[in-house]
């Protein structure tokens, strides 16, 4: 996967609620329908990384079932680097796409 | 954002590390189990769902690495290991790391300490408000010059100009007899105009500051305001004092406040010890100073009024001045001109200021120079470090270190070294100021130069200092460390490994390491050259002769009240003190002159005469001007060259009559018929006199000065003294006969105000004091850097010594004689102290020329200083360069050749 793309893919998966690691990795899977699958060796080094950033910051919660984990929720600064990647994002794919489509016409 | 808040970060995860390390293994747990599960719900066993959840996470232990990667600090980390292992490897070598720090901090100290006095002297500015609109105003009888004001021209400048300016404030300078704590002392003050205070916006410490309503009537205010100094001296800081009375003169005033530590008064470099109000002047001191013209002795502050240039106020100033010409009042020089200076500009006095300025400046090239010697020294034990360090810096490139981190360690190191530097060169600027502020300066009137005291170390030592050590101090590592840290790093892998022991030679280090040294030896002997001309400038001010006061001769200078209701009481009390001095045992001749040669005020006088036109767009010719009495030329051992001196001849109703100085008989009347010529004095007040005497010239206001014209008149004729100083020489000891003057003066007149006692030496010192310092402290310093210089060359003979440990070792064993190796070691050095020394004669030849307006009596190219300079060097340079090559001359060959 992209370097960057993760990034983004897992301040997406942040937007909604916190989350600890093993959700962010199922929520992505299953939004993306079982394409993406994340490998956990890149997800905790990027997770620390953009903790350091300061896009995310982290604390130990219980989960539903009663045990501890860390969850994720987006800082003021990771909600505006989401918004800039996925604007950057669409502006990339929509020009890959438009090359595409001309590749296709002729 | 950016790089300190992210360093900020990586500080506080260094600071949780363990923490979040646990963290991170709970996470990974978490994870793990919770895949474990949902593949147990898919169906799996137990163990097999565990494993695939292994798998699928992609080995724990990588991943563990790979995020710690992420939060761990990673370049305060390296930077903390750098440190450590800096500091280590100094400790190895304690001998470079003590020279290197010391270097640096003789350097760093003497910049310091000299940065610290000059700051506090010449740069400090007295809290004015608004500054900008602040002027100076002095009064000019032609160009350039920049004399105090008289208190009536004061008035009619403030009337002329209340369009311009919102505001004129005045100080005089004045003294008072404290009797404070059972002692009496005279102590310096200012008297200053009700208002200064306010528009200089100056607000006291303590208390309420001197206001317009305590400067109103003649004598009428008897309040005081001390400052900060003097508090914290005579009272402890006591905050109790606002409303305590102080015994000033024959008065009690009481205390209305303390001005604020930073307020220097109206003469920076002085600060005064207490402000009365102006109108309290006169009583204080005893004599009229306010409604006389020709009393010169105000400093002048002016506010300019809003949206005033300084050139519209000028203008306005300048009509008072052409007004005044036209009106001539008594006391008033016709031509004058009042001359407006930015207060912002102003250090001390204008006239003086260029001096001082360069004199400071002077100051601080001599010390930036010691401090680049000491810097050379350290750069050139960095190279030798970074040489002998070759082979271990190849070993640890081979074995994968970047060039980066090494460099970043030297750098680091040598970094270390500049602080440690910093660190002791504090301590050694303290120690020098100790020394510099314990140093009994011989000033007049108890006076103290203002550095110190008050405000304490903190002024001396304020941010700005502190600052300017620190990053000298990491300046002159880091850059040092540049040279060693590209050089050293860059090493051939394999020639470097190969090479071996220190035997490797390394052509690009030591040629470094040589022209630092040549530079070294350069420099230090212009600060010697330097050095020499000043000293040789001193000792010609002491070969001067001022013309008076060559034998042993006691001084009591007093101010003399004079009842303005009595102006005749003045002669005959002072004929009794005169009477009462001469029957003291020991006293060969005694005489009163106002003013004293070489004191800090002068007088002079207009006059014209028969048959000679003044200089153009002059109304008379100048001179200056002393009042004597008949005895004063012998008590001075100045000689009568042609007619008498005054007698009982000369009195109140008789002819008014001159002594002329030789210089002015030579001038007027060179044909030597001086004897009975009328000097016609046009200034209202001013009798005509005739000339009935000729006497040998005296340095009147500065040592080495041209002879002057000068007036001598006596005290029985014209105005009453405002003041006199007894002269007394003595067949004794002249200290002991100036407390016996006070003694005998006070018992014969309890009115006496003493201003101060003292020997003709004390006095003569005095005026030599600015030459004797600019030598003394150029001496020291040209001392440092020779020892600098000599410790650089001593560590390059060392190494190149070490260097060829094994070749010496053959030379030995082959037989070679133990002077002959010594010779041969030594003779590199040598060589480059020839370079340097030729170079450093003509960058001396080139800098004394920039000293010249700081010499006296000494050419810029004076033989004396420019040979026994290079000599000097050469002895320490000699033995620097020998003593480590006869020691390894000494050593045992065997030894030598083994050495690895």
């Amino acid at each position: 996967m992209l370097q960057g793309t993760l990034d983004m893919l897992v301040l997406k998966a942040l937007q909604l609620e916190p989350m600890h690691g093993w959700g962010i990795t199922e929520r992505i899977e299953q939004w993306s329908e079982e394409v993406l699958q994340l490998g956990q060796g890149s997800l905790y080094p990027a997770l620390y990384r953009m903790e350091r950033q300061d896009f995310i910051r982290s604390e130990w919660r219980v989960t539903d079932n009663n045990r501890r984990a860390r969850y994720y929720s987006l800082t003021a600064r990771g909600r505006r680097y989401l918004n800039e990647s996925l604007a950057q994002w669409r502006r990339m794919s929509r020009a890959i796409n438009l090359v595409l489509d001309v590749t296709t016409v002729n | 954002m950016g790089a300190l808040a992210d360093g900020l970060r990586r500080l506080r995860s260094l600071v949780w590390r363990r923490r979040l390390e646990d963290g991170l293994d709970d996470e990974i747990r978490f994870h793990v189990e919770q895949q474990t599960e949902k593949n147990q719900r898919a169906g799996m066993t137990p163990d097999e769902a565990r494993r695939q959840a292994l798998i699928r996470f992609g080995g724990v232990e990588q991943v563990r690495e790979r995020t710690r990667d992420e939060f761990r600090a990673a370049p305060i980390e390296n930077l903390a290991r750098d440190v450590r292992y800096g500091l280590r490897s100094l400790r190895r070598h304690p001998g470079f790391t003590a020279m290197a720090v010391l270097s640096l901090a003789v350097g760093i100290g003497a910049n310091a300490a000299i940065f610290g006095v000059a700051h506090a002297l010449l740069f400090r500015q007295s809290p004015l408000a608004d500054p900008d609109t602040l002027v100076n105003i002095y009064e000019a009888e032609s160009a350039g010059q920049f004399n105090p004001m008289s208190y009536p021209n004061i008035e009619d400048l403030r009337r002329g100009t209340t369009q311009v300016f919102s505001g004129i404030a005045a100080s005089a300078i004045c003294v008072a007899q404290i009797d404070h704590g059972g002692t009496g002392a005279t102590v310096m003050g200012e008297a200053v105009t009700g208002g200064a205070f306010a528009l200089l916006g100056v607000a006291p410490q303590l208390g309420r500051a001197i206001q317009p309503e305590d400067d109103v009537a003649r004598g009428g205010h008897p309040v005081v305001m001390l400052s900060h100094g003097y508090w914290q001296r005579a009272f402890g800081g006591d905050p109790r004092v606002v409303g305590r009375t102080l015994q000033m003169g024959r008065r009690g005033y009481t205390i209305i406040g303390v001005a604020p530590a930073d307020y220097r008064g109206g003469l920076p470099a002085v600060t005064p010890a207490f402000f009365v109000p102006m109108t309290m002047l006169d009583e204080l001191m005893g004599i009229e100073m306010l409604d006389r013209r020709f009393n010169h002795s105000m400093l002048v502050k002016a506010r300019l009024a809003p949206g005033v240039a300084r050139v519209q106020a000028a203008h306005a100033a300048s009509l008072v001045a052409a007004s005044l010409t036209s009106t001539r009042p008594e006391g008033w020089i016709p031509g004058e001109q009042f001359e407006l200076v930015p207060t912002s500009d102003v250090q001390v006095v204008p006239g003086v200021d260029p001096l001082l300025r360069a004199a400071a400046w002077l100051l601080i090239a001599v010390v930036g120079l010691v401090l680049l010697l000491a810097c050379t020294n350290l750069a050139s034990f960095l190279v030798a470090r970074a040489v002998d360090r070759g082979q271990e810096i190849a070993v640890r490139r081979a074995l994968g270190a970047s060039r980066g981190a090494l460099a970043r360690q030297v750098l680091v190191e040598s970094a270390l070294l500049g602080l440690g530097g910093a660190a002791a060169g504090l301590l050694l600027a303290l120690a020098l100021l100790q020394l510099l502020l314990s140093i009994d300066l011989p000033l007049p009137y108890g006076l103290r130069l203002d550095v110190a005291f008050g405000l304490g170390w903190r002024t001396l030592f304020d941010w700005r200092v502190l600052a300017f050590t620190a990053g000298a101090g990491m300046m002159a590592g880091v850059f040092l460390g540049l040279v060693p840290a590209v050089h050293g790093t860059r090493a051939d892998l394999g020639s470097a490994l190969k090479a071996g022991s220190k035997g490797s030679d390394a052509p690009g280090p030591l040629r470094w390491r040589n022209a630092m040294v040549v530079a070294q030896i350069a420099m230090s002997l212009v600060l010697l050259v330097g050095a020499g001309l000043f000293l040789r400038s001193w000792q010609q001010t002491l070969a001067v002769d001022p013309g008076f006061g060559r034998a042993p001769t006691a001084i009591l200078s007093v101010i003399m009240p004079v009842a303005r209701t009595a102006p005749d009481a003045a002669v005959p009390r002072t004929r009794r003190l005169l009477e009462r001095f001469r029957a003291l045992p020991g006293a060969t001749a005694v005489g009163l002159i106002w003013p004293l040669p070489l004191e800090l005020s002068s007088s002079d006088t207009g006059f014209t005469i028969d048959g000679r036109q003044p200089p153009a767009g002059r109304e008379t010719f100048r001179a200056s001007r002393a009042t004597v009495d008949g005895g004063f030329f012998d008590a001075a051992g100045m000689t009568i060259l042609a007619g008498r001196t005054f007698d009982d001849r000369d009195g109140r109703d008789s002819q008014p009559v001159a002594i002329i100085s030789q210089a002015m008989a030579r001038r007027y009347w060179p044909d030597g018929d001086a004897l009975g010529r009328i000097l016609r004095r046009p200034d209202p007040g001013e009798a005509d006199l005739m000339i009935v005497g000729v006497v040998s010239d005296v340095t009147v206001r500065s040592l080495g000065e041209a002879p002057r014209d000068v007036v001598y008149q006596s005290y029985t004729q014209g105005q009453p003294l405002p003041g006199a100083s007894f002269v007394v020489r003595t067949a004794g000891d002249p200290a002991r006969m100036s407390l016996a003057l006070l003694g005998a003066g006070q018992q014969v007149d309890p009115d006496l105000r003493v201003l101060q006692t003292m020997t003709m030496a004390q006095h003569l010192a005095a005026a030599r004091l600015p030459s004797q310092i600019g030598a003394f402290l150029l001496a020291a310093f040209a001392v440092l850097g020779v020892a600098l210089a000599a410790i650089g060359v001593y560590g390059t003979v060392r190494y190149t010594v070490a260097m060829r440990t094994r070749e010496v070792g053959i030379r030995m064993a082959l037989g070679a004689d133990a002077a002959g190796v010594a010779r041969l070691l030594a003779s590199r050095g040598l060589r480059l102290v020839l370079v340097g020394g030729a170079i450093g004669v003509v960058a001396s030849l080139l800098a004394a020329r920039l000293l010249a307006s700081l010499l006296f009596g000494v050419g810029t190219f004076d033989p004396v200083a420019l040979a026994g300079a290079p000599l000097v060097l050469g002895a320490a340079a000699w033995l620097a360069a020998y003593l480590p090559a006869r020691r390894a001359s000494r050593a045992n060959p065997l030894a030598a050749l083994r050495a690895d």
